[in-house]
């Protein structure tokens, strides 16, 4: 059975996202059913070559889930979610590039404006990114269909089961319970009790005043962390808890990014009279609030993405109560 | 050459055909796979990569309703035709009888 379930797998990557259960559950069904069938005739379970041509009856995995799918002119339904993971993979590489050379360009000592400048082109090598990408699938849909699809494919080298369940192992959430609590200790304590931080570099750097200012905020993100844990522990068949934790601790971090992106200094030195002191005080500050700048994109495009992903398993199941599911 | 402009203008001419087999078969309610066996033994052979989506193409436009449930251990999806369906297949099949009528004439 490992073999269908690798087959359905592979359907399922190129499906609607808010259809995917729903179609995976029928297919499963009609699979199994055919299955069933042949064996109670043969009085047999079915080979494995019996398995590849039951399978390739069916088409390769990507033209089944194309036909789901609503008709596209420039770029085909069966093409459609490879350019589609294409484009979303290249657009984040290039955010990554430029994050890079946004970080490298503080590094080499260029004002904070510069290095946000770099940062800034993300836009436009976006738009340019998605240009070309749609122009080479376009390319490859208008020539690809002068040719016929082979049906030449095995069932047999389609890729490895993944873990399908979004959902942890208990012993993965005791560990994770653990470890948040740890962190969670030592960061609430380390606040106030600054060695347990900064170690040694206390006779150097202490936090600014932000900090002390936002330590309820810090309180509740702690609070908010380990109950979300403790309710999946709690709650193991809520499959949402992944999604729903990730959302509500990136909304949270906005708002304290908020409040240190906008605080006049992050660190300040033990001994301000010291000029060698201000001034790494200074760089460390610089540094740090680039990389708060970088944090506050990432957080924007987790709240984004954990957003649509609920989104569209709500509408997926919305629709499948209202079939019966 | 010939045999892919006919495969391709059977296909054409079967699509319309099918839904109406469908609507027709599904008077009475089944799963997937029991309907898919039901047209085969009619002569009406489908695939399906092409019957499954059919069906969900048919119930979001209201024609077909389907539900959840459990048959000889497994969960199957059980479609019907609508009331709305009823009067489209009662339509097309008067659309149809015309046509063929029509055609026994021309051909």
């Amino acid at each position: 059975m490992e073999m269908i379930d690798r087959y359905l797998q592979a359907v399922r990557f190129a499906l609607p996202s808010a259809q995917r259960d729903d179609i995976i559950k029928e297919l499963r069904d009609s699979i199994l059913s055919q299955i069933e069938e042949k064996e109670a005739t043969l009085a047999r379970p079915l080979s494995e070559p019996e398995q590849v041509e039951l399978l390739k009856k069916l088409g390769r995995p990507c033209q089944l889930a194309s036909r789901y799918r609503q008709q596209r002119h420039m770029i085909g339904s069966a093409l459609f979610p490879i350019y589609w993971k294409t484009l979303t993979a290249s657009l984040s590489l290039a955010f990554l590039v430029l994050a890079v050379a946004s970080i490298a360009t503080a590094a080499a000592g260029k004002t904070f404006s510069a290095s946000l400048a770099v940062l800034s082109r993300y836009p436009g090598v976006a738009l340019m990114t998605f240009a070309w990408i749609t122009l080479v699938f376009s390319a490859l849909e208008y020539f690809g269909a002068k040719f016929r699809v082979s049906d030449r494919w095995d069932p047999r080298k389609l890729p490895p089961l993944v873990k399908s369940d979004p959902r942890k192992s208990q012993f993965e959430l005791i560990a994770q319970l653990v470890i948040q609590t740890i962190f969670g200790v030592w960061w609430l304590a380390g606040l106030h009790y600054q060695y347990l931080i900064f170690g040694p570099g206390i006779a150097f750097l202490r936090f600014g005043a932000v900090w002390h200012t936002i330590y309820p905020l810090f309180v509740l993100l702690v609070i908010v962390d380990l109950a979300l844990t403790a309710s999946r522990f709690a709650w193991p068949r809520w499959t949402q808890g992944g999604p729903v934790a990730r959302l509500v601790m990136s909304a949270l971090g906005l708002i304290v990014l908020y409040f240190l992106i906008n605080a006049p200094d992050l660190f300040v030195a033990t001994d301000p009279s010291t000029p060698q002191m201000q001034s790494l005080a200074k760089n460390i500050n610089y540094g740090v609030n680039l990389g708060l700048v970088v944090a506050t994109i990432v957080n924007v495009i987790n709240v984004v993405k954990e957003s649509v992903r609920l989104i569209s398993r709500r509408l997926g199941r919305v629709h499948q109560a209202t079939v019966g599911g | 050459m010939n045999h892919e402009v006919l495969e391709n203008l059977r296909l054409e001419l079967r699509r319309g055909c099918l839904i109406l087999a469908v609507l027709a078969e599904l008077r009475s309610e089944r799963y997937g796979y029991t309907l898919r066996k039901a047209l085969a033994d009619q002569g009406m052979e489908i695939d399906e990569g092409t019957l499954y989506p059919l069906l969900r193409r048919l119930e979001s436009q209201g024609l077909l309703l389907s539900e959840w449930r459990e048959e000889e251990k497994r969960n199957k999806r059980f479609y019907r035709i609508s009331s709305d369906g009823k009067l489209i297949l009662k339509q097309l099949a008067a659309e149809w009888k015309s046509i063929n009528a029509s055609l026994d004439g021309i051909l």
